[in-house]
């Protein structure tokens, strides 16, 4: 039998004799480990979730502004567009070669905090999220008629709203809104699936709609003077002149770019395009700092729960004094006291980040499903990958070294005491 | 395994032999000189004397833990002071078997598992061990049978055992694989009377079996009856009067 197999022999014997305090090292570290494994886990899960909530388009396109801004606010529903894009250049552009598919987006009004979407029939057939799936209806239809409109799923489920409720308009994006299109309601004709995307927390409306209940309003006020009534409005032609953005789906995905800069260059007014992988890229990059802070923190409870085992360690040997002797006496060397504490050091990082790695796949099963519905990240349950073999193996390995330090301790007692037990 | 028998018979090495051994702590008074000290191959001696004479640091210069500050010492013909703090060890372990006055056993070991400790450390134990029986846990078991410990102890925890079975149990430990000698340290003191002269009679009978020589210190003198030879430590030390 090698001198390492009785070593470990012995640690895992000694250890399950000190077995209380040896749970709770092997819990400390597990739980620090656990949080590591799982920051990482979600920082993933949530990019990939990011990702998901826009699919299939080529290019957004809106008023010149930041990449990021455009990206947020016409897919996120995050931030205010500062200017908007004439109808003409929607029409234009929608009707290049090519362009398969086109899906404009008029954003500014809100409905109890959920923002109001004004589009066509387009965005039903092809909006696309999550690798390529299509909006699917929970009850209901696309709008038809000019105050017709369609919720997302948690608007739905959050206001209790059920197919042929009425609802109130209000101008602007803030929740308590005093501008209110009261004049002019709307009726639920369709209630959307459940997408885990910022889709579930949107009310969909025709760009007519939009455009009739903003005909006798300007700069943000109605207009008493040239106030219409729903029935008057019904009657006008409602072509809108402005929408906030536009997606565009292409035949061929090698013209984006030059589509692109075709578009960014545009002579009738200045717009941006952006492809969204890009743009997704570049939030990343500016999220980047949090997650590293994150990642930061969690190093540092892995750091905390290592020491609490240094600690442990620490604190035994001197009990363990005539443990060493009794060995010395039967003929283990210095030397294997030190392999003993190192090999102790060993099992309860390994135990404990084994309990870690089952931690988290306990812990993410548990919340995978309540944190979809949440936050509509999606958490895929998933064998231990390379990150997690990396970590264990640091771990592991740091709590080895460390423990050089008792195991050193252990070694010049061990020289020390020789065959005398102290107590 | 024959030559090397050979070539130990022929230059007749004493299991120890020691001239002019001196020992001081750093820093203080010799607490031992010992001009002469011998025990044969296969001798069984009892050492006495009072706490504190310098018993332990005899034992700990022969179990090769101490170096001498001086002088010769000899054991089964290799001599310590030659040899460096590791290849001491691993003499010892090799060569050389324990037993403490108290407390001797590992408690998170089983009986068989504390009794086959030594061949885990030191290979010609363990050779020697599967000499006598197949396995190394059948020769703890005969061990401990001659000692008379057997059946159902086995399998209890030692922290359960009374002391006089776990110094019977440390007695088979280090027999275990037939050293040439064996120390003892006081290892019948938490003893009752009665049980004694039987632990010493089992004791001495298994390690007359293995030609095992035994240096048995205590500081209780009537023992001395039961060994082939007494000697009080006074009679070997020349340093006095320190206690």
């Amino acid at each position: 039998m090698s001198s390492l197999t009785t070593t470990l022999n012995l640690a895992g014997h000694s250890l399950y004799n000190r077995r209380v305090t040896a749970a709770l090292t092997i819990a400390s570290i597990a739980i620090s480990v656990a949080l590591l494994l799982g920051v990482e886990r979600i920082r993933e899960e949530a990019r990939t979730s990011f990702a998901s909530t826009i699919s299939g388009t080529d290019l957004i396109v809106g008023a010149r502004t930041g990449h990021l801004n455009l990206l947020l606010y016409s897919v996120f529903r995050i931030g205010n567009a500062t200017n908007n894009v004439t109808w003409e250049s929607f029409e234009d552009i929608r009707s290049r070669p090519e362009v398969a598919w086109s899906i404009p987006i008029s954003l500014g009004d809100s409905h109890r905090g959920f923002r109001v979407l004004g589009t066509n029939d387009d965005y039903f057939r092809h909006y696309r999220f999550s690798r390529s799936r299509q909006l699917e209806f929970a009850a209901g239809q696309p709008f038809d008629a000019v105050f017709d409109a369609v919720l997302g799923a948690d608007v739905a489920a959050e206001l209790g709203y059920e197919l042929g409720d009425e609802i109130i308009i209000a101008h602007g994006a803030g929740a308590a809104s005093f501008a209110e299109h009261d004049d002019k309601p709307f009726t639920v004709v369709g209630i959307l699936q459940k997408t885990g995307t910022p889709i579930d927390r949107t009310v969909h409306v025709g760009l007519a709609g939009i455009e009739a209940i903003h005909v006798d309003w300007e700069g943000g006020v109605q207009r008493p003077a040239s106030r219409r009534s729903a029935e008057e409005v019904l009657e006008m032609e409602l072509e809108p002149e402005e929408i906030t953005a536009f997606l565009l789906g292409l035949k061929s995905r090698v013209a984006a770019f030059s589509l692109q800069r075709q578009i960014n260059e545009y002579p009738g007014e200045p717009l941006l395009a952006i492809l969204p992988g890009v743009a997704l890229q570049q939030l990343w990059e500016m999220v980047r700092i949090v997650e590293n802070a994150l990642l930061a923190v969690s190093i540092c409870v892995v750091a905390a729960g290592l020491i609490g085992m240094l600690t442990a360690i620490l604190t035994s040997l001197n009990e363990r004094r005539r443990e060493m002797a009794i060995l010395r006496a039967v003929g283990a060397r210095p030397w294997h006291v030190l392999m003993l504490i190192l090999s102790e050091a060993g099992l309860l990082a390994a135990s404990g980040v084994l309990a870690g790695l089952a931690l988290v796949i306990l812990v993410t099963a548990a919340i995978a499903p309540w944190l979809e519905q949440q936050s509509g990240v999606f958490i895929t349950i998933q064998p231990p990958g390379v990150f997690e073999l990396v970590i264990a193996a640091a771990v592991i390995g740091a709590a080895v070294l460390i423990s050089l330090w008792p195991a050193w301790r252990a070694y010049r007692n061990a020289l020390a005491d020789g065959l005398t037990i102290r107590v | 395994m024959a030559v090397a028998e050979k070539v130990q018979t022929e230059s007749d090495p004493a299991a120890v032999a020691a001239r002019d051994l001196l020992f001081a702590w750093p820093g203080q008074d010799p607490v031992l000189r010992i001009p002469e000290f011998r025990i044969a191959r296969g001798e069984r001696l009892f050492l006495s004397g009072p706490s504190g004479s310098g018993k332990s640091t005899l034992l700990g210069l022969i179990g090769g833990v101490l170096e001498a500050g001086a002088g010769e010492l000899t054991v089964l013909g290799t001599s310590l002071p030659e040899l460096r703090a590791a290849q001491r060890d691993r003499f010892r372990a090799q060569h050389v078997g324990y037993i403490f006055q108290l407390f001797n056993l590992l408690p998170y070991l089983s009986v068989i598992e504390n009794v086959v400790l030594p061949c885990r450390f030191a290979e010609r134990r363990r050779q020697e061990a599967l000499k006598r029986s197949p396995t190394l846990n059948d020769e703890a078991k005969r061990l401990l049978d001659d000692l008379g410990l057997g059946g159902p102890l086995l399998n209890r925890p030692v922290t359960e055992l009374s002391i006089g079975q776990q110094q019977r149990v440390a007695a088979a430990r280090a027999l275990i694989g037939a050293p040439e000698l064996l120390i003892a340290d006081e290892p019948t003191s938490s003893l009752d009377q009665d049980v004694r002269g039987r632990f010493i009679d089992l004791l001495l009978a298994e390690c007359e079996s293995f030609g095992t020589a035994v240096l048995f210190v205590s500081h209780d003198a009537s023992l001395g009856d039961h060994f082939d030879r007494q000697l009080s430590l006074a009679e070997i030390n020349t340093v006095r009067g320190h206690h």
